[in-house]
């Protein structure tokens, strides 16, 4: 029985050395006591422990420090190490809100893979460094963002006007001191849009002026134009030194992407809610289709470029965005996170937008347009064709601008076109007061560049014989506008909100006379498929359409 | 002044009783002193409340390593591996939802070697039901279960029925999606008498599935009622119980006479006059004869204890080698592979596929075909069948033998055939063509709650069985098959959904063939 007593020897022994081994590598091997044995403060060595960063409130526990220690609570490493850098200044103390709330990754982990989280079964790897400031979407809610071509413009104003040469704006600028030596330095704008700012400023600089005796105000300071002074209050509104979540955020509202998509109080419901897509899961994500890395900043950029290619069954079409517009956008997207916080860590804008319905646009009318209308009428209102998809009507056709009246222009879009992708603008949650509609119309007359036609007739003329008309409507209209009216490849004529605001000359001059550049041709012209139609013809016509509405 | 002359001498005395303390220390913990004759090495085994379940002496034979194989000392060990470690992880594990989650990734990056320990607590409790299974298959198939070992063999059952248990409430304890999801699946089958109430229309006056569930998990859903029911089972109630069963288990080997074997053991083991070691020759102070008092067959009445060695050290020297290897194992498991722990637990994302722990995946692949067969139906005949086995099967030839009795390896040969041919050849089948709800949409539920995969293939083992009952005219015979048909189902029902199932319970060849979802 000699063999088990060497079973019971050669099992010991092998228990022992697996337990060597084991407490080796739990004691020696790790990678970020290497890390803090080699890193040295002023004072010489540091103490080699684990190192974390705990907030409860945002139930983060932050052992980042551990290997990036020269950021750890009352560490100045001085030595080389890059990892052991201490944290480039910002608004928010790392030492306070922890690592993760901005860059994400997995807090808890000491171990670089799982730390950084790009592992599997952990839900937040780590944000590329060019979408940190997607995070600040976390808590924030940026209000009143323009769209790219204003916010620009107001960017350009700043930087035309000198402003930087006082002021200091996300670490740039802010040289100059008009008052010499002993002079202030303007202050730094970075926050204005978080901290506020006196909306008196440019009185006060103007005082400066008067008062100055030395010549330099007179030399740094020139008076500024109305339209320029909007412009850059409206920029101090947008800072918060997160100047690409902003140029992100002006982005969404530059492609239409809220004519579909809600984000927090506001948008269509055609496609899907946005408003907590950030948080998305990437290992739940489908990859197939992807090339690339499989992130979800990568899943998200190829989602714009292909959208029925990444996810099966998507209804949103290729928008055909350029590569620059798609890393916007997909930091905007990264943004997205609205987490639930509690009360004493919820900043201002998030409260305005949750609780107040604030605007997360501006609501002049060519941020409107470009954030909500322009996905499918197109950024020059010419309309759009998406494969798969109705065809959208252009909105600035001569003919159609010439016909439709503000009114019926301003009641198109509050009432919407209902069983339609035409949303309800007006009347649905949160949705646009009469005075934004109108700023809406006035921008699309001046993106035609046409204005109505007076019209002196009463809203309903029309005579002519109603079955006749039904006759006419069968065999000239149905073929594209459905045999019901309801829409085909033209749109759809017996909707209720249509026949409701149109007057009887709108549609008999719109039959009359087509709308060029559609395929909806002038009826009185004769074609050699069929004959033109008389005016008499055409009234009844008319007259057929209102008896739709009777239905 | 006498007194004075007393008190120097009770001091000398305190301090001489003080000089030799350790040494009687020593004497009163060893009181037999060192166990180098046979006579010092027994009492070192009954003078030991642990040692005690042991007999004195040990047969050759059950120290032949082909006899047990170490399998019922090695799920002990592993027993003995998860409630140490265990112990160390429930210095920092917290039963909370959530909170448990936060403390699985404590132990796991930063508890000084939380993770190795995990992994060992982990690694021992699998190979404790591997273990344990492989010990009931060696028992069934040396027919060990036999006269006197009958209520051994149900207390084993109990035994595996625990096991089972603390492995199944450990699941949940992590708190991550494979957790919540593995034990929403656990208690639905617990739900399944569903299938039949409602079939019968009668759920809402008598709902046996929804009440076990309920039992099970103290609320509708897996959440904070859940966890703590299960860690309090896990931690305690089932440990207790299993330690319990255990000290009746080792307690029922040495009153039954020691491990089964042939009756002509003595002679199988050895023939060389060298390994035959006579008893108590050295050192003969003590007789025996107070044995004689213990009413039936007690170890050394009424046979030649010739052919046996010493416990102290013959067979401890086997425990323990057992015991170290089994450490080793899954020491090594430990060091290659982390224990799973995937995202916190979400309530609103169900894992697709969410899969029960490995040893249910079987059940769960025939419960995907009908819940009340795989959930209640099934595994109640396994059990009721095992628990029955040594009443039915009373014969005597073959005991103590690998496959002793009628048919012997032939049989187990050909049970082997038809248990994995059956079993593979119904799955493909139902995979490949579908079945009734396929063919059939509108079929009744109680249709197939009685006809599919699972009840034809249990149909097609039991008729095997009572075939080879008829065949070699032995219950032994029928039992083997039948044992070892469901045994091989078991295996390729589990591999089946281990391996083999994805989104839907659908079937993939690889976990890379699944779509993206």
């Amino acid at each position: 029985m000699k063999k088990n007593k060497y079973l019971l020897l050669f099992s010991s022994i092998g228990v022992f050395l697996l337990l060597v081994y084991a407490a080796a590598s739990e004691n020696f091997f790790k990678e970020w006591q290497a890390i803090q044995a080699e890193a040295k403060s002023s004072e010489g060595p540091i103490d080699v422990r684990l190192r974390q960063i705990i907030n409860p409130s945002l139930k983060t526990t932050d052992r980042c420090v551990s290997c990036h220690v020269g950021m750890a609570p009352g560490e100045t490493v001085v030595s080389h190490l890059r990892v052991a850098a201490p944290h480039k200044p910002v608004v928010h103390s790392p030492i306070e809100m922890g690592c993760t709330t901005c860059h994400a990754g997995q807090g808890l982990a000491t171990e670089r893979l799982d730390a950084h989280g790009d592992v599997d079964f952990w839900p937040e790897p780590m944000l590329p460094a060019k979408y940190a400031y997607a995070s600040c979407g976390r808590c924030h809610t940026p209000l009143e963002v323009p769209n790219t071509k204003r916010l620009e413009a107001a960017k350009n104003t700043f930087e035309r006007l000198d402003c930087y040469a006082c002021h200091r704006l996300d670490g740039r600028g802010g040289t100059i001191r008009p008052g010499g030596k002993t002079g202030m330095e303007g202050p730094d704008l970075s926050h204005t849009g978080i901290k506020g700012f006196n909306k008196e400023w440019y009185e006060g600089h103007l005082a400066k002026k008067q008062a100055d005796t030395s010549g330099l105000w007179e030399n740094a300071f020139a008076e500024i134009g109305e339209g320029d002074r909007a412009l850059l209050d409206q920029f101090l509104g947008l800072q918060m030194g997160a100047p690409t979540l902003i140029a992100a955020k002006a982005e969404y509202n530059s492609v239409g992407c809220a004519g579909c998509h809600i984000v927090g109080n506001f948008g269509g419901d055609t496609g899907v809610d946005l408003s907590q897509v950030g948080e998305k899961d990437p290992n739940r994500l489908s990859y197939i289709n992807v090339p690339g890395s499989k992130t979800f900043p990568n899943w998200i950029a190829q989602h714009f470029r292909l959208p029925v290619s990444t996810v099966a069954g998507s209804q949103m079409p290729a928008l055909g965005l350029s590569g620059d517009q798609i890393d916007l956008l997909t930091m905007y997207i990264l943004s997205l996170k609205r987490r639930s916080l509690p009360d004493i860590w919820l900043p201002k804008d998030r409260v305005k937008a949750m609780r107040f319905g604030a605007r997360e646009f501006t609501t002049d009318g060519e941020t409107i347009y470009t954030a909500v209308c322009s996905g499918c009428h197109g950024a020059g209102g010419n309309g759009m064709r998406y494969p798969g998809l109705p065809p959208y009507p252009s909105i600035t056709n001569r003919d159609f601008l010439e016909l439709a009246s503000d009114e019926f222009v301003f009641q198109t879009i509050k009432q919407g076109r209902p069983g339609r992708p035409m949303l309800p603008w007006g009347v649905r949650q949160n949705g646009f007061s009469d005075e934004e509609i109108r700023s809406v119309v006035t921008y699309i007359r001046a993106l035609g560049g046409i204005d109505a036609v007076p019209d002196e007739k009463p809203a309903r003329w029309a005579g002519g014989d109603g079955k006749l008309g039904s006759r006419l409507f069968a065999a000239n209209c149905a073929g594209c506008h459905g045999a019901m009216g309801g829409g085909g490849e033209g749109p759809a004529l017996s909707n209720k909100n249509l026949l409701a605001s149109a007057t009887d000359t709108f549609l008999y001059e719109t039959i009359s006379k087509g709308r060029r550049g559609t395929v909806m041709k002038g009826f009185t012209e004769p074609s050699p498929v069929r004959k033109s139609l008389t005016g008499y013809e055409i009234e009844s016509i008319v007259t057929y359409l209102r008896s739709m509405n009777a239905k | 002044m006498s007194s004075e002359a007393a008190n120097p001498s009770a001091l000398r005395g305190i301090w001489d009783n003080l000089k030799s303390t350790p040494k009687r220390m020593y004497g009163s913990a060893f009181r037999s002193g060192s166990p180098k004759t046979d006579r010092t090495r027994s009492s070192f085994v009954f003078g030991n409340v642990f040692l005690h379940l042991h007999s004195v002496r040990t047969h050759i034979w059950s120290l032949k390593w082909s006899t047990t194989m170490g399998l019922g000392i090695m799920t002990t060990a592993a027993f003995f591996i998860t409630l140490v470690t265990g112990i160390l992880l429930m210095f920092y594990y917290k039963p909370y939802p959530d909170v448990a989650y936060q403390s699985m990734k404590d132990i796991h990056f930063v508890v000084p070697t939380g993770r190795f320990i995990r992994n060992i607590h982990r690694w021992a409790a699998n190979l404790m039901v591997v273990a344990v299974i492989l010990h009931m298959a060696r028992t069934f198939f040396t027919a060990s279960y036999r006269k006197p070992r009958e209520f051994n063999w149900l207390v084993g059952w109990g035994l595996l029925v625990t096991t089972l248990a603390l492995s199944f409430t450990g699941y949940l304890l992590p708190w991550d999606q494979l957790a919540y999801w593995a034990i929403t699946i656990g208690a639905n089958i617990a739900q399944s008498p569903r299938e039949i109430t409602d079939a019968l229309g009668m759920t809402q006056y008598l709902d046996i599935g929804g009440l076990q569930r309920m039992i099970l998990l103290g609320s509708d859903e897996v959440g904070a009622e859940a966890l703590i029911r299960f860690y309090l089972l896990h931690v305690m109630l089932l440990p207790i119980v299993l330690l319990l069963l255990m000290a009746v288990h080792f307690w029922r080997i040495r009153k039954d006479g020691g491990i089964a074997r042939p009756d002509d053991a003595d002679e199988l083991v050895s023939t060389d006059p060298k390994e035959n070691y006579p008893v108590f020759t050295d050192d003969p102070q003590k007789t025996y004869q107070l044995a004689a008092v213990v009413k039936g067959t007690t170890p050394a009445v009424g046979n030649g204890p010739e052919r046996t060695l010493p416990s102290m050290p013959h067979l401890f020297y086997a425990e323990l080698g057992v015991l170290m290897l089994t450490t080793l194992i899954c020491l090594a498991l430990a060091l290659i592979s982390d224990a799973p722990l995937k995202e916190i637990a979400n309530p609103m994302i169900p894992e697709n596929p969410a899969k029960a722990p490995w040893y249910f995946l079987g059940l769960q692949e025939i419960v995907s075909f009908s819940a009340f067969t795989g959930g209640i139906g099934i595994p109640a005949l396994c059990w009721l069948g095992l628990g029955l086995i040594p009443f039915l099967d009373r014969e005597r030839s073959g005991s103590g033998k690998w496959f002793g009795g009628p048919g012997g390896w032939t049989l187990f040969k050909w049970s082997l055939l038809v248990g994995f041919g059956a079993s593979v050849g119904i799955e493909a089948f139902a995979i490949h063509f579908g079945w009734l709800r396929e063919w059939f949409p509108s079929i009744p539920q109680l249709a197939i709650t009685f006809i599919n995969p699972g009840t034809v293939l249990t149909l097609i083992y039991a008729l095997f069985s009572v075939w080879t009952v008829r065949r070699y005219n032995s219950t032994r015979a029928g039992a083997v098959a039948l044992f070892t048909c469901f045994l091989c189902g078991f295996v390729v029902l589990t591999v089946v959904g281990t391996y083999f199932r994805g989104p839907n319970w659908e079937f993939y060849w690889s976990p890379s063939d699944w779509p993206g979802h």
